[in-house]
């Protein structure tokens, strides 16, 4: 008989749950307590375990939806005889008994009772959790997802508890230009550069090669540029490792990698690792300048603007037309002082002008 | 171990298995959604809850905490009141009131659940002080986790005990972690026991609490002094918790290789190997015993699915208003 597989009540609000990960296919068979996917609530990710022995027929909520509790997620097909529900069989496979105790005949004869229990006249406690539909053309509002709300919730605490302040300046982007013409063949990213100039210039400013931790600065064991992403509406940060000794083609390299992994799901891509410093980049965007919020544990983030040529004044005096960027960078007044986060952006700039 | 009859062993045994085999169905039953709220568990920890509680008489009372189920059914409640409370009926052991949380049953001995972390320490010394004053030997028993003993309740409660001699046996279960938090990072010296006996002056013990018969040995000691007159007495029983701290925690702070070690520590099996080498049961007698408790479990349930729901009329009734 067909048994619908419900999303258990794994949060600890009424927040969505998002699907991560499924671990059987379509087809296969599965054991009551298998492990069957992994989900991601407002607390923590955590697998699910199959209720029912039985063949998954069909996989309903795919990975990276974002499901209410008692959602069917996905089908199985059990037998009949088998006692497949906890209302009607109650055997653990983790039970102290020597031997296996799933064999036929201990219980009442099989009824199809989670439906019952769920959605009988006393109503289980999804039927509880469920309101009426709402009337035609009410909206609701947009919910936002569980990772909305973790960045957002990130995002506040660093803008509320950070001192941050903000230094600005423009750079020339004729070395980047001329460099990426010349390979035009494996077209580098933009990010790549910035990546490597920050680590270059981190090498000489010590205190962004270090995280405040209570009235200390501790060096950090790795040093990484996080580039930030934003895929589908949601940000993730994708730390190149040790930038400082990476040729720009192996950074940028990286960092494609790391967005097609991210595109194709990949769990481990969306691992959140804290890197040394991030850089965003809403050049592409047109956006001329901008102030980024910090990263948390992060001590300080680069905003990249549009790269455009720009009225500039040689040293001569004269007025002449170059490509010029922005840079903004957002810093943690706990962390460095002006003066010193000045010099660093200044690091910054000549690395981009002789990239 | 020789003095114990081959039943009384038997009966140690199916006590430990009936809460096992109680939590990984409810689990079930959680994950299918047939039980409101969320659930905390003791995989692991059996051997503490029946270890005490089979020295305990039906007089004596105890009191628990949110993870209630294993000392309920230690303490001679039955699957079935327990059932029906997580399902809410009003035939539960609290009406259907209390819920997982807590469980109880005045009559039997069981302050219903307090799920105020340390709650239940005061209310068990307050008992202990009424028993003595009535001048009766009944003792009251206290269950609560590690992360109770940095409460103020825990302080007031112990300490009053310990200046009056009350009939009170403290029962720490020390399973390392509160929540997610292990002991060490919340006490500097994590020999709880030691802490004890120095800060309070009674007398305490440490022990293997995933061993049964010890801690049914430590128990019983404890509690012919309380009966005696020189309570109380402090246990901290090491154990863990072979799943989360609640259906909605992976348990992800315990680190993988700890959680296999306990496993191999598993009080059931463990018990099980000892009735096995000592010749007292073989793999048939315990799998009839299994079978017993799961069919129990399984009327159970289906008494449970179809008892009434609490209406509203019942709103008013055995609530302070
Ligand atoms: C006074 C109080 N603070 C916090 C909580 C939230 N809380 C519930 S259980 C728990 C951890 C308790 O740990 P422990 O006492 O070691 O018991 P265990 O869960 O390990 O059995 C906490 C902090 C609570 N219920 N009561
Ligand atoms: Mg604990």
């Amino acid at each position: 008989m067909r048994f619908e597989l419900k999303m258990p009540d794994l949060a600890t609000t009424d927040s969505e749950i998002r699907i991560g990960r499924w671990m059987v296919e379509p087809g296969e068979k599965v054991h009551r307590g298998q492990p069957l996917l992994e989900v991601e609530t407002d607390k923590a990710a955590m697998e699910v375990e199959s209720v029912v022995s039985g063949v998954l027929v069909e996989i309903v909520s795919q990975v990276d939806d974002a499901v209410s509790v008692g959602d069917v997620i996905a089908v199985f097909e059990v037998a009949d005889t088998a006692k497949s529900s906890p209302m009607t069989r109650s055997a653990p496979e983790a039970a102290p008994s020597a031997s296996d105790r799933s064999a036929a005949g201990t219980s009442p004869p099989p009824v199809e009772s989670t439906p019952r229990v769920a959605e009988g006249a006393k109503g289980g406690m999804f039927a509880r959790k469920r309101g009426a539909a709402s009337p035609a053309g009410y909206d609701e509002g947009v919910r936002l997802t569980v990772a909305e709300r973790t960045a957002s919730k990130r995002l506040q605490e660093s803008k509320q508890t950070i001192p941050h302040f903000y230094l600005q300046t423009r750079f020339k982007a004729s070395a980047i230009l001329a460099r990426r013409e010349a390979t035009a063949s494996v077209k580098l990213t933009w990010d790549a550069f910035f990546v490597r100039a920050v680590a270059r210039a981190m090498g000489r400013f010590d205190r962004f090669r270090r995280r405040l931790e209570g009235d200390r600065l501790v060096p950090l064991a790795t040093l990484a540029v996080g580039v930030a992403i934003d895929h589908a509406g949601e940000l993730f940060v994708i730390p190149v490792v040790e930038p400082a000794d990476k040729s720009v083609e192996e950074i940028s390299a990286e960092i494609r990698a790391n967005v097609e992994r991210l595109r194709g799901g990949d769990a481990d891509a969306r691992m959140i690792r804290p890197a040394a410093m991030t850089i965003s980049n809403l050049g592409v965007c047109n956006v001329e300048c901008f102030l980024p919020i910090i990263n948390p544990p992060e001590t300080a983030i680069l905003g990249i603007g549009k790269v455009a040529p720009c009225v500039v004044v040689r040293e001569d005096g004269q007025l002449g037309v170059e490509p010029c960027g922005t840079l903004a960078l957002s810093v943690d007044h706990r962390v460095a002082g002006g003066r010193y986060a000045a010099e660093f952006l200044d690091a910054i700039v000549r690395e981009l002008e002789s990239a | 171990m020789l003095q114990y009859s081959p039943d009384f062993l038997l009966d140690l045994y199916a006590r430990m298995v009936r809460i096992r085999h109680f939590e990984e169905s409810v689990k079930f039953m959680f994950l299918e959604g047939a039980l409101p709220g969320t659930i905390h568990q003791c995989q692991g920890q059996e051997a503490t809850a029946v270890g005490v509680c089979s020295v305990l008489r039906n007089d004596d009372f105890i009191t628990s905490t949110f993870r209630g189920h294993g000392h309920a059914l230690a303490k001679g409640l039955t699957v079935e009141e327990l059932l029906c409370e997580l399902f809410g009926a009003s035939t539960g052991c609290c009406k259907g009131k209390g819920g997982s949380m807590h469980v109880g049953n005045m009559a039997k001995g069981m302050v219903p659940g307090i799920a105020i972390v340390g709650g239940g320490i005061p209310v068990a010394a307050g008992m202990a002080l009424a028993f003595k004053m009535q001048k009766t030997d009944r003792v009251a028993v206290s269950f609560f986790g590690d992360g109770a003993v940095a409460e103020g309740a825990f302080h007031e409660g112990v300490n009053m005990a310990a200046i009056w001699n009350l009939p009170a046996v403290f029962v720490c279960e020390n399973n390392l972690y509160g929540a997610s938090t292990h002991i060490s990072q919340v006490m500097r010296d994590t020999n709880i026991a030691r802490r004890v006996a120095g800060g309070y002056g009674i007398r305490t013990e440490q022990l293997d609490g995933n061993d049964v018969v010890a801690v049914h040995e430590a128990a019983r000691a404890a509690v012919e002094e309380c009966r005696a007159g020189s309570g109380p007495v402090f246990l901290e029983l090491l154990t863990y918790r072979l799943t989360g701290h609640s259906r909605r925690d992976p348990g992800h702070y315990q680190p993988k290789e700890e959680r296999a070690a306990w496993s191999e520590k598993d009080p059931i099996p463990r018990f099980a190997q000892v009735l096995r080498d000592r010749g007292i049961a073989d793999d048939s007698v315990l799998e009839a015993i299994a079978q017993r408790i799961a069919s129990e479990f399984d009327e159970a349930v289906e008494v449970a699915r179809n008892a009434p729901q609490p209406t509203v009329e019942d709103l008013l009734t055995d609530v302070f208003v």
